[in-house]
């Protein structure tokens, strides 16, 4: 509990510790995102980092770093950090978006069935070559299958008229596992290089995205962003219970579609642009509910940015621990992510 | 008819499931009313509440609000007329009793509004009418139920409603909070707000009403002054019991009840 002194006005305290942990967040994503560039099998110093940005902006004449230094830092490294960072915000965004859907603070796409449609979408397009023939194909089978999973679960879970805990991880897990047996059943039946495609698709990563990745990933997700932003009174009264904000005038299940719709929408981008990336959307909401309190008008950004971070610092770890493979980012959070859960379940459990 | 009264409902049924819980109720309402509703349980109370405040859609019958059916506004509109206290429960433990209130002026601003300068003065003259400026930045969580209940009736009055209706207001409060309770309801009645509360206890709601309602089986048997409904056959057909009024030897002027099990009831 915080007190506050005197002529404080009420209010006021939550709201500046609020703001102060919004900022620090927000430097620590510029920390990460130039840690995150300067490190990895070939290094800059910040300096570099500096020196470059001024020439890319045709500020200075310094001499530049050798041709492929800058191609590395410009055109591999620079997008790939970026589009961590994007991708972060995004993951946890749909965890903040469908947390309130389902006024459960477990919620999480990979828990609900969004991601393994979205991948189900995605295998279908690289099995039947869409995904090699068409440009937006990949992204778009990811988005339609995410959609379809989350009106599945919505379905099942708004027909038991039971928000309870359990009962909505069983139904996310048992239309999970019904869709990753059809994308078995698809995969088995694919020639062998799809399959490796799809199996590294699958674990999640960031390696090789460029520039077009993050514009494609960048016009599906910054306009959600903002359409999030926008209700953030709605999700508000989300959090009252449905009684509550339809009396106060919310028109709740057209809500609810709204906000299931921009989940999708998110954990389709995401997932069509980095594969599976498990459990920020559970873990970055989670730790900011904690710090700044339920309100979406300071959780939304402040998830967002945690998000980012995390995922920023995963693709570093997963370029820099071994100097022989890039290790899956997917692995990477659900290394970090499983423990979290775990801790979370045991505080639960003891009240 | 309608036109005179601030709430007028006629005929009405609300179905849950595959059966009518409230059936061909007909009551009014005017300005500064203290309505108790009663009744036991499963009488249908919570529901018919909930109709009055749009919130389950009628089967059958008309509701309509200072002269215009209930069924022409949208849900924001029928909000900034009715607000709605339901029972006492968990919500959102963590949103602050400022949040929680301002939340109340959501039907005023809509979506993408933020708020304006009279919308945080009704939002501060809730938390004053309520006695919540002290705990104003604690979580709804941290309070006890007594306080809890004061926020919840802030959130509603932040919506400046011309009719409050509250589900059981004083079931977990204990004798003192649930008197202060009933006293804050009777002042905000007094500036011109229509109250309907579903009360549990028959005595409090006699003492506090100007008007009960016996709902049973999910219709209005009896409908009048406390004095007389207490009295009457009907509220011990609804609830099985016989009440009489018991005067203290001290103080004539004080009243209370005695109820006693009917036989075969």
């Amino acid at each position: 509990m915080r007190v506050h002194g005197e002529g404080t006005p009420p209010g006021e305290v939550r709201e500046v510790s609020a703001s102060r942990v919004t900022g620090l967040l927000a430097l620590g994503l510029v920390v990460s995102i130039t840690a995150a560039l300067c490190l990895g099998t070939v290094r800059y110093t910040a300096l570099d980092l500096v020196t470059e940005g001024l020439r890319g902006l045709g500020l200075t004449s310094a001499p530049a770093l050798d041709e492929a230094r800058t191609i590395i830092l410009g055109e591999i490294r620079l997008p790939r950090v970026l589009l961590a960072a994007l991708i972060g915000g995004a993951l946890a965004l749909t965890g903040a978006l469908l947390q309130a859907v389902f006024q459960n603070p477990m919620a999480d796409a990979s828990l609900l069935g969004v991601g393994s449609g979205a991948a189900l979408g995605a295998v279908i397009a690289v099995k039947l070559g869409w995904s090699f023939d068409i440009f937006l194909a990949l992204p778009a089978a990811a988005f339609a299958g995410a959609l379809g999973a989350a009106l599945i679960v919505y379905l099942v879970a708004e027909n038991m008229r039971s928000s309870s805990l359990t009962s909505l991880i069983l139904t996310g897990l048992a239309v999970s596992a019904f869709l990753s047996g059809v994308t078995s059943i698809v995969l088995i039946a694919s020639e062998e290089f799809r399959v490796r495609t799809v199996f590294f698709w699958l674990a999640g990563g960031l390696e090789g995205r460029g520039y077009v990745h993050l514009g494609l990933a960048g016009a599906l997700i910054v306009p959600a962003c903002l359409a999030a932003a926008t209700l953030h009174r709605p999700l508000d009264l989300l959090l009252l219970g449905d009684t509550e904000a339809r009396a106060l005038g919310l028109n709740v299940p057209r809500m609810r579609l709204v906000l299931l719709a921009l989940a999708a929408l998110l954990s389709g981008a995401t997932t069509s642009i980095a594969g599976s990336v498990p459990f920020v959307g559970l873990m970055a909401p989670h730790a900011m509910r904690g710090l700044v309190g339920p309100r979406s008008s300071r959780l939304l950004p402040a998830a967002f940015l945690a998000g980012a971070i995390l995922v920023v610092l995963s693709d570093l770890a997963a370029r820099a621990i071994s100097d022989r493979y890039d290790l899956p980012l997917g692995a990477i959070t659900s290394l970090s992510g499983a423990p979290y859960l775990i801790h979370i379940l045991r505080r639960t459990e003891r009240g | 008819m309608s036109d005179s009264h601030l709430l007028a409902i006629a005929d009405l049924s609300v179905r849950r499931g595959s059966r009518d819980v409230v059936r061909h109720v007909s009551m009014s309402v005017n300005a500064s009313e203290r309505v108790a509703l009663v009744g036991p349980n499963a009488a249908g109370k919570s529901t018919l509440l909930s109709a009055i405040a749009g919130i389950l859609p009628p089967s059958g019958g008309e509701i309509h609000l200072a002269g215009q059916s209930l069924a022409a506004f949208s849900s924001r509109e029928i909000a900034r007329a009715i607000a709605l206290v339901v029972a006492l429960h968990e919500g959102a433990p963590k949103l602050s009793v400022l949040e929680s209130t301002e939340l109340g002026r959501y039907p005023h601003t809509g979506p993408f509004q933020s708020l304006s300068l009279h919308d945080h003065d009704a939002v501060t003259r809730a938390i004053a009418e309520t006695c919540l400026q002290e705990l104003a930045d604690r979580s709804l969580g941290s309070l006890s139920a007594g306080e809890r209940q004061r926020a919840l009736v802030a959130r509603a009055l932040a919506q400046e409603p011309k009719l409050l209706l509250l589900d059981e207001p004083s079931a977990h409060l204990d004798i003192g909070h649930g008197l202060d309770l009933f006293a804050l309801l009777t002042t905000i009645a007094a500036r011109g707000v229509a109250i309907v509360a579903v009360i549990h206890d028959l005595v409090a709601a006699a003492r506090w009403a100007t008007r009960m309602i016996v709902l049973h089986g999910g219709q209005i048997i009896d409908d009048g002054p406390p004095a007389a409904v207490m009295k009457g056959e009907a509220l011990g057909r609804a609830f099985g019991v016989t009440a009489s009024e018991a005067r203290s030897l001290d103080n004539a002027s004080a009243s209370t009840w005695r109820f006693e099990r009917r036989l075969g009831g």
